[in-house]
């Protein structure tokens, strides 16, 4: 139901935007702008969901790791109830790529205006919808949205515009809506995985597995003096210290997070008004990229920054835990 | 929407937290095995919760939910009762079996 609703407002998006190449040139322009701000947004959209797979694997790493020290049990129906929750943002990702492509494409649409070669563009748009509709829709979802591309095609070539761009009116907002909805749920995930770590992290700096002594920096770094290799009993009393930094650490994550969702979210709700405002007939009042799309990329290149970082270590750690006994019992 | 999950996350983060406290306070390895079937319990249900893509404005969910924030209350300091483990297992049954129950009204 809520892909029917995603793959509706592609097929609005098409009608929308192609309908807005034939209206003239003041409004081509404007077409453009829309154009390259839903790639924008969509390719953002697609990289925040690949950022939370990568907290998906992580946290698959973090359970296997739990089970080799603590006992923890991580079954392999969990595993796989894990895989296949991560797998459904991997479905969004790449329909949010989908659609960025796409977007694209709308957008060199607007440098001809013949019914000939937007037929022919048309055409391509149905190809890529068909690639999409292999991610996850339902045969019946396949049909009804090649059959919107098909009434695409003919009302461009029937000039249709003004009908077309109100029915893109209130499509745009689904996927806005559908990103809205779900929020809370990878709220929560989010939270869980930062949660486990920390758990993780706290327990082994109590069992005094983790060399505490860079806590020393701050009172070290600013006389250019570094801390000794061995610090000997003061690592089990800076612990209180180290834990304290786990604390913030986790907090400075998680608020990270809800920062790049807040600016998603709003960068979805003024894509979905700027193409209202179009379809009514009102010019774009901008043209730039929504700016809360930055915080979205601030969280993605700190998520990406501590995966490429654990890589090497964290993928030798799950193998080990993997082959270990703990992930029955 | 969330209610329902973030009350099953709850359970699962509170036992998670304590977890290692109450493995090592179980007096048998009965109680031990027993716990480590809570944990993943506890971890399936969230998974399963996540799986769903939770509503929870239906009436009964609400009420469930009521039910397992007043439970969890007691879950998130399970430590105090490590001499009774098996107070701790029940605890951990109650929550678990409404969590199971938000699950099955929403499947």
């Amino acid at each position: 139901m809520k892909c029917k609703c995603v793959w509706l407002w592609i097929a609005g998006s098409s009608v929308f935007l192609s309908a807005m190449v034939l209206a003239g040139c003041k409004t081509s322009d404007d077409a453009a702008a829309a154009s390259s701000q839903m790639a924008t947004t969509s390719l953002k959209l697609s990289s925040y969901y690949k950022a939370l797979q990568t907290t998906f694997q992580e946290t698959d790493e973090l359970y296997q790791l739990n089970a080799q020290l603590y006992a923890k049990p991580y079954t392999s129906e969990n595993q796989q109830l894990l895989k296949t929750n991560e797998a459904e943002l991997a479905k969004r990702a790449q329909l949010a790529a989908d659609l960025s492509a796409l977007s694209e494409s709308f957008g060199s649409l607007t440098a001809t205006t013949t019914p000939a070669t937007v037929a022919s563009d048309a055409s391509q748009v149905e190809t890529d919808l068909d690639k999409l509709a292999a991610l996850k829709a339902s045969s019946t979802e396949q049909g009804a949205l090649r059959l919107a591309v098909q009434q695409l095609a003919s009302a461009i070539q029937q000039h249709k515009e003004r009908e077309a761009a109100k029915a893109m009116e209130g499509a745009a907002q689904s996927l806005s809506d559908l990103f809205a909805k779900e929020t809370s749920v990878w709220n929560s995930t989010e939270e869980v995985y930062s949660q486990i770590a920390a758990n993780l992290a706290a327990n082994l700096v109590d069992a005094n597995l983790t060399d505490n002594s860079a806590v020393l920096d701050v009172a070290l770094a600013p006389f250019g003096l570094v801390r000794s290799a061995s610090i000997g009993d003061m690592n089990q009393k800076l612990a209180p210290v180290a834990k304290q930094q786990i604390a913030t650490e986790k907090a400075a994550m998680d608020e990270s997070y809800l920062n790049a969702t807040d600016g998603m979210a709003k960068a979805l709700v003024q894509m979905a008004q700027r193409i209202q405002a179009l379809a009514e007939g009102k010019p774009m009042t901008a043209r730039r990229a929504p700016l809360s799309l930055a915080t979205v990329q601030e969280w993605v290149t700190q998520v990406n920054s501590v995966a490429n970082t654990l890589a090497p270590a964290s993928a030798a750690a799950a193998g080990s835990a993997a082959s270990g006994s703990g992930k029955e019992k | 929407m969330a209610n329902a999950l973030a009350d099953v996350q709850t359970t699962f983060l509170n036992l998670d937290g304590q977890y290692n406290l109450l493995l090592a306070a179980c007096p048998t390895q009965a109680d031990r095995d027993a716990l480590m079937e809570r944990y993943s319990a506890a971890e399936s249900a969230y998974d399963q919760c996540v799986g769903q893509l939770l509503e929870d404005d239906d009436a009964a969910v609400a009420t469930l939910c009521t039910q397992l924030a007043a439970i969890n209350k007691q879950v998130s300091a399970l430590t105090t009762q490590m001499g009774d483990m098996s107070k701790v297992l029940a605890l951990l049954d109650q929550a678990l079996k409404l969590g199971q129950q938000v699950i099955a009204c929403l499947a």
